[in-house]
């Protein structure tokens, strides 16, 4: 739907356009895959991905790359994407023969990353590494080496929800971000053979690409407009630079002109902006959050409070009234014509800003949203085939489990002679050259899954609930958020009253903000207890799709009196809770239910019944008992 | 080759910089932490320092390459080395580089602790060891990009082996005990994870990196990163020099380390700060004590005053706070504000 309307809102001309600079960016990664990190592609898997991916395939084969694109499965193993031992050939030589991984195979070429929003960090930890330095270190299975590698990386990122991004670690190494989603197959030219590059320009590019030169005055130009973009990585200038040089490598320039840089801008450092050119004035831009930013602007965080707020995204009409304003300074500002070049740059920088700014913007906004979480995604519960490994131990390869073929030759290595011998008393005869293996030999792999716990808490903050419990529901829910951040479990909050029940902070690390978003909780209202339900499962299931464990707490008198459609009376409230209960219990989420009202009652107990929740009555209790029950309940639950 | 960029040429960051001085200068100041942001050049400042470090006498048929004037049953092979001397025979000493071992991501548990050579074991069946990363840090120093993305059980080894000083390797029908004593250095992204407490602690000094905002740095940023990929030679050659002085500056440093004198005032401010902060264990102390020291030695200084204890208590002291969940003010501001509430600014 949202793509739908995404394509809708811009025009022809400019989805042209954003396919045109699309085409061009898959030129710029073949002249220099390395040297510009790649590029990100957000579009789901469809014909004009694979029309790009296609032209991408036909630019490198005119630059002669062999096999340009190389994918990297999604849960890869380390010894496919590093390197390791090749077994076959050490046993058939008795030499330690290496076996290169995916990275060292992928020089000069391009590694493509499918669904790279559920790319695990430790493997993007590994390619990134591999990205920074030009070469592979491996030091696994006895080997221990250092091969060259430089590559560039084309993550497609097919992510939907927005807090579905690949990894951020890779999205400040790429120098290109494109958006796809915003071009239908209607709006692309019949065909890309008229964009083709000349083969020669590709080639001549890509080897003198690095002895372009650039002024100090464009420098400062460049550093200027990323400036006044709110491009803070030191990363992305450098991206731009070697873009720029590129780009002028390709026409046989030796040195970046003002032309050059202003392209290199638009590619790399437009879709990077975190505020429109001219800023307005502080405290009234919207600036979504970017790590360094928001780090830069509250210089003295709390490590407990590194994950980032979720950005304001504030509702479509409010951009379109952003843009009208931006668009009024914008004529003002070039009526001023302004001198020097760095202006000139940034003149040139936001006309290149192309007309679909407006999705430009709604899609930065969404790129930017939860931090930490992207590339996080891959940990869905799988079976103990997964996860990090974690040594290995003695035992059968049976069950599932996997054979460490290294590690069992080494155990089995020392004891050869003495087997011989053994067998040679034991008149039995002696297979020449081949080792002999026994059962105790055997290693299995062993693997850690680790999978986060989401405790949402679902706190009554309605008249009834509120006139005893609020202040004291709050005081536990403080309490276990310091023991959740002890655990590194996340949490969110969800309060319900009046007619409706709001996510007052959405799944996070971050205490204070929790200690924030709690703080102004106000009570007061019906109890609207099916809604509750249904929301807090929701959310649950959003987060399992993430990879989260979730666990519910609810913490209320289970005194409905808000129907699922808003209408207030007892009997109807009560009947759609039992109704939202029982869709709710066949997610089987662990659960606990606070009973907070003064006395147990049985409207509590039935509800938690129907949930298949624990259920704790807690009269009389201070915010330091309920916290202990909760914790406890949540162990056996 | 690719050339690892000059130390001096790093724009500003001064904190992480001389952090890593101070461990260059004094390995018993411990290892140094390094997190924040990405693009900051974190690795690139740990890279650089194996080119400022002065060459260390080691003795020379030890693949442990240890130092010819420690003790006697320490190392396995110089004890062998040494039974074959005549009496009053000296080992035989070469000089080595200080070693500058990465750990890199999906390395294995054998190539860490090292293990049983298998290529020996296959060929010739001999029963080998192959010494890993550990021993190749034995007086130097182990980077590891990216720590708190690091495999738990490699972890573990860590702390073992960081604090024990050796590293005792069971396991395939080898059983050896060899030196190991590193510095370890660490970088990471405060947002990918946090470090166990047992691994924090293992570090001397903890320092965050922001991307620089003024323009005059980033400009000086990317045109020296541009000249360094545009000619390296003529680049390292340029900053050759600079990388001269403080080379120059931690050999002075380490000469002198040993006659800067620490006041009793001065050790009772150190403990006064400690408890004041509510620091766990003596670690905090010492730690603050050798670098504060090892501050003044790098300044040339033979006396450690206030001036040394302010600039190196943020950087000794920010990881070792006990955590209070609910205090919004980051452990850096924590430790400042201890500092001026205990020694006003005006005071001295």
């Amino acid at each position: 739907m949202e793509n739908l309307e995404q394509t809708q809102g811009i025009s022809k001309s400019a989805k042209l356009e954003t396919w045109l600079r699309a085409l061009q960016v898959a030129q710029l990664l073949v002249i220099n895959p390395h040297g510009l990190g790649g590029v990100i592609v957000r579009a789901r898997s469809g014909p004009v991905r694979d029309r790009w991916l296609a032209y991408l395939n036909d630019v490198a084969q005119l630059a002669g790359m062999r096999l340009p694109l190389r994918k990297m499965p999604l849960g890869i193993s380390d010894e496919n994407l590093i390197g390791g031992i090749d077994l076959d050939q050490t046993l058939r030589t008795g030499k330690a023969v290496l076996r290169q991984g995916l990275l060292a195979q992928c020089d000069q070429q391009l590694l493509v990353m499918p669904m790279a929003e559920r790319v695990e960090v430790n493997a993007v930890a590994k390619v990134v590494s591999a990205l920074d330095n030009g070469f592979i270190a491996i030091e696994r299975d006895g080997q221990s080496r250092r091969i060259e590698s430089r590559f560039g990386v084309v993550a497609l990122d097919e992510g939907i929800e927005d807090d579905e991004q690949p990894n951020e670690k890779i999205r400040q190494r790429t120098a290109f971000l494109l958006n796809l989603d915003v071009i239908g197959w209607r709006d692309l030219p019949e065909a890309d053979d008229d964009f083709l590059p000349d083969a020669k320009s590709i080639q001549y590019a890509s080897q003198y690409f690095s002895s372009v030169s650039i002024s100090e005055e464009s420098l400062n130009a460049l550093v200027g407009v990323a400036e006044h973009l709110g491009v803070i990585s030191i990363r992305a200038l450098n991206l731009a630079l070697n873009t720029a040089k590129c780009l002028a490598a390709f026409d046989r320039e030796d040195e970046v002109s003002s032309m050059y840089l202003q392209r290199a801008i638009a590619l790399v450092l437009s879709p990077r902006a975190t505020r429109m050119p001219q800023s307005a004035p502080p405290g009234k831009e919207e600036i979504p959050p970017e790590t360094e930013e928001s780090e830069e602007q509250e210089s003295e965080q709390d490590p407990l409070d590194q994950e980032l707020p979720p950005p304001e995204v504030p509702p479509p009409d409010q951009y379109q009234k952003d843009e009208k304003e931006d668009e009024e300074q914008e004529q003002e500002i070039t009526a001023q014509n302004p001198q020097g070049l760095e202006d000139q740059i940034l003149e040139a920088a936001q006309a290149a800003i192309p007309a679909d700014i407006l999705a430009r913007l709604a899609d930065l906004a969404d790129l930017k949203t939860p931090k930490g979480m992207g590339g996080k995604t891959g940990a869905v519960k799988v079976g103990r085939m997964r996860g990090r490994p974690l040594g290995n131990m003695p035992g059968m390869p049976e069950g599932g489990k996997t054979l460490s073929i290294i590690d069992t030759l080494r155990a089995a290595v020392p004891w050869q002679g003495m087997r011989r011998a053994e067998m040679k008393v034991a008149g039995k005869t002696i297979p020449h050259g081949k080792i002999l293996i026994r059962k105790e030999d055997f290693r299995i792999k062993r693997y850690q899954e680790r999978t986060q716990t989401l405790t949402i808490f679902i706190v009554d903050a309605s008249g009834s609930s509120a006139m005893y419990r609020l202040a004291e529901a709050k005081g536990a829910v403080e309490l276990l958020l310091a023991e959740c951040y002890v655990r590194r479990d996340q949490v969110a909050v969800m309060s319900f009253r009046g007619s409706a029940a709001e996510l007052i902070l959405a799944p996070t690390r971050s205490l204070v903000k929790a200690k924030r978003a709690l703080s102004g909780l106000p009570g007061g209202g019906g109890t609207p207890l099916s809604r509750a339900i249904d929301e807090s499962f929701e959310v649950a299931s959003a987060s399992l799709r993430k990879g989260l464990t979730p666990a519910l707490v609810f913490l209320t008198d289970g005194r409905a009196n808000i129907a699922k459609d808003g209408s207030p009376g007892r009997p109807k409230a009560m009947e759609d809770a039992q109704q939202s209960a029982r869709t709710a219990s066949l997610y089987s989420f662990k659960s606990l239910w606070i009973d907070t009202s003064p006395q147990a009652r049985d409207e509590g107990k039935a509800m938690a019944a129907l949930l298949g929740s624990m259920y704790l009555p807690l009269p009389n209790a201070g915010a330091n008992e309920v916290s202990q029950a909760i914790m406890q309940g949540l162990k056996k639950a | 080759m690719a050339r690892n960029y000059p130390f001096s040429a790093i724009v500003g960051q001064e904190d992480m910089k001389l952090a890593i001085l101070i461990a260059a200068l004094d390995s018993s100041v411990g290892g140094v932490l390094v997190m924040g942001d990405r693009g900051t050049g974190k690795s690139t400042a740990v890279r650089a320092l194996a080119a400022l470090l002065p060459e260390m006498s080691s003795v020379q048929d030890c693949v442990y390459a240890c130092d010819p004037n420690a003790p006697a049953g320490t190392c396995p092979i110089c004890d062998d080395l040494r039974a074959k001397l005549k009496s009053g025979g000296k080992l035989k000493a070469i000089k080595k580089p200080v070693p500058v071992v990465d750990l890199p991501l999906g390395a294995t548990e054998d190539r860490v602790v090292g293990a049983l050579d298998i290529e020996k074991a296959l060929s010739s069946g001999e029963k080998a060891y192959e010494p890993g990363l550990l021993a190749k840090a034995h007086r130097g120093f182990l980077y590891i990009d990216e720590v708190n993305l690091l495999e738990d059980h490699l972890v573990d080894l860590l702390i073992d082996v960081a604090a024990s000083g050796a590293n005792v390797v069971e396991r395939e029908g080898l059983s050896i005990r060899h030196p190991a004593k590193f510095v370890l250095v660490g970088s990471g992204n405060p947002e990918e994870g946090e470090l166990r407490p047992q691994l924090l602690d293992r570090f001397g000094l903890a320092v965050e990196v922001k991307t620089p905002q003024e323009p005059k740095s980033r400009i000086e940023i990317i045109k020296r990163r541009d000249e360094f990929e545009r000619n390296q030679e003529k680049f390292m050659q340029t900053w050759e020099k600079e990388d001269e002085i403080i080379r120059q500056q931690i050999q002075a440093g380490k000469k002198k380390l040993s006659s800067v004198k620490v006041s009793d005032e001065m050790l009772e401010k150190v403990t006064q700060l400690c408890s004041h902060l509510g620091t766990d264990g003596l670690r905090g102390e010492l730690t603050l004590l050798r670098a504060a020291r090892a501050y003044a030695a790098l300044c040339g200084k033979n006396q450690v005053t206030l001036e040394h204890l302010r600039k190196i208590a943020v950087p000794a002291l920010q990881h070792r706070l006990r955590r209070n969940p609910l205090d919004d003010s980051s452990s850096a501001v924590r430790v400042r504000r201890a500092l001026d509430e205990l020694f006003p600014q005006t005071a001295q």
